[in-house]
């Protein structure tokens, strides 16, 4: 029904935007390309075209408008009398009026175009004509522009407006403002009302539902009344009277019995009366409320009075309090148990409940014997109908329980464990030792597996199985292990020291050296043998003798004997004196020689092989002017 | 709270610790750091992977089928909380532990026997090739020649005594 069309309005755009959006629409959606040269008949219907595409797309999306807000002639008297309250029917139905108009002239506008197009003979002409035409469609829309905006803003209220089913069970508040209508819908819904001390902070209709007796209940909650003639009241009291007149409902007039909203009984016993029109076919009941404030006993004589008389008309009256919520249960199944007798009698008066009536037929077996057989409830059944009856808690709760504790509460679920042992809830139970989880390890017969586990150990031990095998080696072993430590350790300081010789250039053979004389009775005696008192042995007077003994060979006088070392056999002349006859040849090839390092030396070259160039582009012959001259230097 | 295993290494995932991939045939796979799961992503394989238990274990390198290690499985149906059981479990697994542990050392120590034979070959090889680098050949040779010629000029000392 329109209930949820209401939601599914589409946007109206503003006017502005209507025709930037059909425009660019044309623009993408209609070739674009046109020449002077093309055949008269196709430039024409190009432009048709754009015409007709326009003047469809503006047709559409004010239809769609017009079908889209709901007529409020078709729609639910409650919503048509609400609609009119908020929006105004006159100015509603104008802006629907101005929009058609709109469409039909668009359409107009399009027709007469397009038939002035087949006189056009130029393809300026066209287009002249095709400008003129949207134009004309854009300035219709764009007088459109306030029903335009006040017709979003109606359609975003709309899509605001709780959704109340007028059909079905419903229970409706009212009376004065702040007398506990807000209050009342919150303890007894899942509704979450603004409730303040100022007056109107409901100020639209509120809707909450319930449940009662497996059936949904609406609850709404309307804004306060004041006691005034129709006329002058305003919106907020319209929506009020609106739900009132429309919804068939049970009404709950609400009273302040305490009188803390600000008016006494006497005026809301006015106000009572004077929109009791409003509850002709509908079940009433009086709600005191604020009765743990000031009870009905405890008021005056006048006004326990006018609640002897509204009982006495037959209106129940019942007292509450939202605050402690004692007889708000009550309330609820009154009112329910009265609007649904109520329902149930209208539905029987009509006309629709003779085909119910007829399909349905209850069977009764008939009885074979004397013996009763009643009904099967089993006791659950029965006490939770009691308990639904009577709605008091059944068990305490953790919320319960949390709320009483306050700050003291800490959750622990350990309690409801269902364990054999009721002493061991408590516990903290281990779950992990050493990096294995017990988890792994639980097994009933753990006791028996570890018992034969433990048996073969212990044959395992008299195999001897785990006795240390160090057999005691013998002291030659022993020796032997250390000598082969001494002799590794050896090796490895011999590569040691090799690899940390320099050794750059080429080898010199162990030969050349000469061996010290410590140095030679040291490492014989590292090696073992004895060294001391040497004096006399081979190598020490070899080294006196040295100097008188070393012979040498007879040479040319011109040679000089520059040989240092011993090593050096006295029949090889070294290679500068080598091939050379007398001192002028020596000296000779000397100048020689220092003539062809002279060039290497001066360019500061490391040999002749040397072609690095440090510097491949020096500055000083790059740059300044390329006169005559040369490159190589300046 | 458990303590699972790593996929790869086999080592313990403590709870906040790792990482878990799932795969889309629904298995998922725990890894210990982050090492474990790149390894897993260039889809090593964790029995060729030397360093880790996979390894170890299916190359023989390790227990693998003893009674001390059918204690600790996998069990799916929880078992509700008795003290008594808990307890006797706690105990049993301390014991099983040391057993478990005796029986590892001696495994691996089995296995390492072969190499401290062919140590002591290699010393005893040693020696015999290289003794020149730390003892000269006739080290005390010099003192035991004197020596014995001390004790024959004296044996013929003696026997010349005796002669007279």
């Amino acid at each position: 029904m329109s209930l949820y069309n209401f939601k599914k309005i589409m946007v109206v755009p503003t006017a502005k935007d209507f025709i930037d959006i059909t425009l660019s629409k044309t623009q993408r959606k209609t070739p674009t390309v046109v020449h002077k040269h093309y055949q008269i008949h196709r430039i024409r219907h190009f432009y048709m075209r754009k015409v007709k595409f326009t003047q469809q797309s503006y047709h559409d999306r004010l239809s769609q408008i017009l079908t889209d807000f709901p007529k409020l002639d078709d729609i639910h008297p409650f919503y048509a009398d609400l609609m009119n309250v908020l929006y105004d029917k006159d100015h509603y139905k104008l802006a629907l009026g101005q929009i058609n108009i709109a469409k039909n002239l668009i359409d107009n506008v399009a027709k007469d175009y397009v038939r002035l197009m087949k006189y056009g003979d130029s393809l300026y002409r066209c287009k002249q004509l095709k400008r003129a035409a949207l134009g004309r469609m854009c300035t219709i829309v764009k007088r459109q522009k306030s029903s335009l905006e006040y017709l979003e803003q109606v359609r975003q209220h709309l899509s605001r407006l709780p959704s109340i089913d007028p059909n079905t069970r419903t229970l409706l508040l009212c009376g004065y403002p702040n007398v506990g209508k807000s209050s009342f819908i919150n303890k007894v819904t899942r509704a979450d009302v603004d409730v303040q001390p100022y007056a109107f902070t409901t100020k639209s209709l509120f809707v909450g539902h319930m449940d009662y007796r497996y059936l949904r209940w609406q609850v709404v909650d309307t804004p306060g009344i004041l006691d005034h003639p129709l006329e002058n009241r305003n919106t907020i009291e319209m929506q009020a009277i609106t739900a009132l007149a429309h919804l068939r409902a049970a009404v709950l007039y609400v009273m302040d019995v305490s009188e803390q909203c600000g008016h006494n009984l006497q005026q809301q016993l006015d106000l009572f009366n004077s929109i009791r029109p409003l509850f002709a076919n509908k079940p009433l009941i009086i709600v005191a409320n604020k009765c743990d404030v000031k009870m009905i006993a405890e008021l005056s004589e006048e006004d326990q009075k006018i609640f002897a008389d509204l009982t006495a008309e037959g209106i129940i009256v019942i007292e509450t309090s939202t605050l402690t919520e004692e007889g708000v249960m009550k309330v609820k199944t009154e009112a329910c148990d009265r609007l649904l007798v109520h329902r149930v009698d209208n539905k029987m008066k009509g006309k629709k409940v003779h085909d119910v009536l007829n399909r349905l037929h209850l069977a009764m077996p008939a009885k074979r014997d004397e013996k009763d057989r009643p009904p099967f409830i089993p006791e659950g059944a029965l006490t939770r109908k009691k308990t639904m009856d009577v709605d008091e808690p059944k068990r305490k709760t953790e919320r319960d329980l949390e709320i009483e504790m306050g700050d003291d509460y800490i959750l622990d679920l350990q309690k409801y464990w269902d364990l054999m042992n009721e002493e061991e809830k408590t516990d903290i139970v281990p779950e992990v030792w050493e990096g294995h989880n017990i988890a792994d390890y639980i097994d009933p017969e753990i006791m028996k597996k570890l018992e034969l586990l433990e048996q073969e150990e212990e044959l395992k031990e008299k195999a001897g199985e785990y006795d240390s095998d160090e057999e005691s080696e013998d002291e030659e072993m022993q020796e032997i292990r250390v000598l082969a430590k001494q002799i590794r350790e050896k090796k490895q300081l011999l590569v040691a020291t090799s690899k940390e010789k320099d050794i750059h250039g080429p080898r010199m053979p162990r030969t050349t050296t000469k061996v010290e004389r410590a140095k030679l009775e040291k490492e014989m005696g590292g090696l073992g043998l004895d060294m001391t008192d040497k004096d006399d042995s081979h190598y020490a007077q070899n080294a006196r003798r040295s100097r008188s003994v070393t012979k040498k060979r007879k040479r040319d006088v011109s040679v000089v004997p520059t040989s240092k070392t011993r090593s050096q056999s006295a029949s090889r002349p070294p290679r500068d004196q080598s091939g050379l006859r007398d001192a002028t040849m020596v000296k000779k090839a000397k100048i020689m020689m220092k003539i062809g390092q002279r060039d290497m030396i001066r360019q500061g070259k490391k040999g002749e092989g040397d072609r690095h160039i440090y510097d491949l582009k020096p500055k000083h012959l790059f740059s300044g002017k390329r006169t005559n001259g040369t490159n190589d230097r300046r | 709270m458990r303590i699972e295993k790593c996929y790869f290494c086999s080592g313990p995932v403590y709870p906040g610790h790792g990482m878990m991939f799932v795969r889309n045939d629904c298995k998922s796979f725990r890894f210990c750091r982050s090492k474990c799961h790149k390894n897993f992503k260039k889809k090593r394989n964790p029995r060729k992977t030397r360093w880790t238990k996979a390894f170890r274990k299916a190359s023989g390198k390790e227990l693998t089928v003893d009674n001390a290690l059918e204690f600790e499985k996998r069990r799916n149906m929880p078992v509700k909380y008795n003290r008594a059981i808990w307890d006797k479990t706690v105990e049993a697994m301390k014991r099983v532990e040391e057993i478990k542990r005796k029986r590892q050392a001696r495994f691996i120590m089995n296995r390492l026997k072969k190499g401290k034979l062919l140590e002591k070959e290699e010393a005893i090889t040693e020696v015999k090739k290289n003794i020149h680098l730390i003892r000269a050949p006739h080290a005390g040779k010099a003192k035991q020649l004197e020596a014995k010629m001390v004790q024959k000029l004296q044996e013929d000392v003696d026997m010349a005594d005796e002669d007279l």
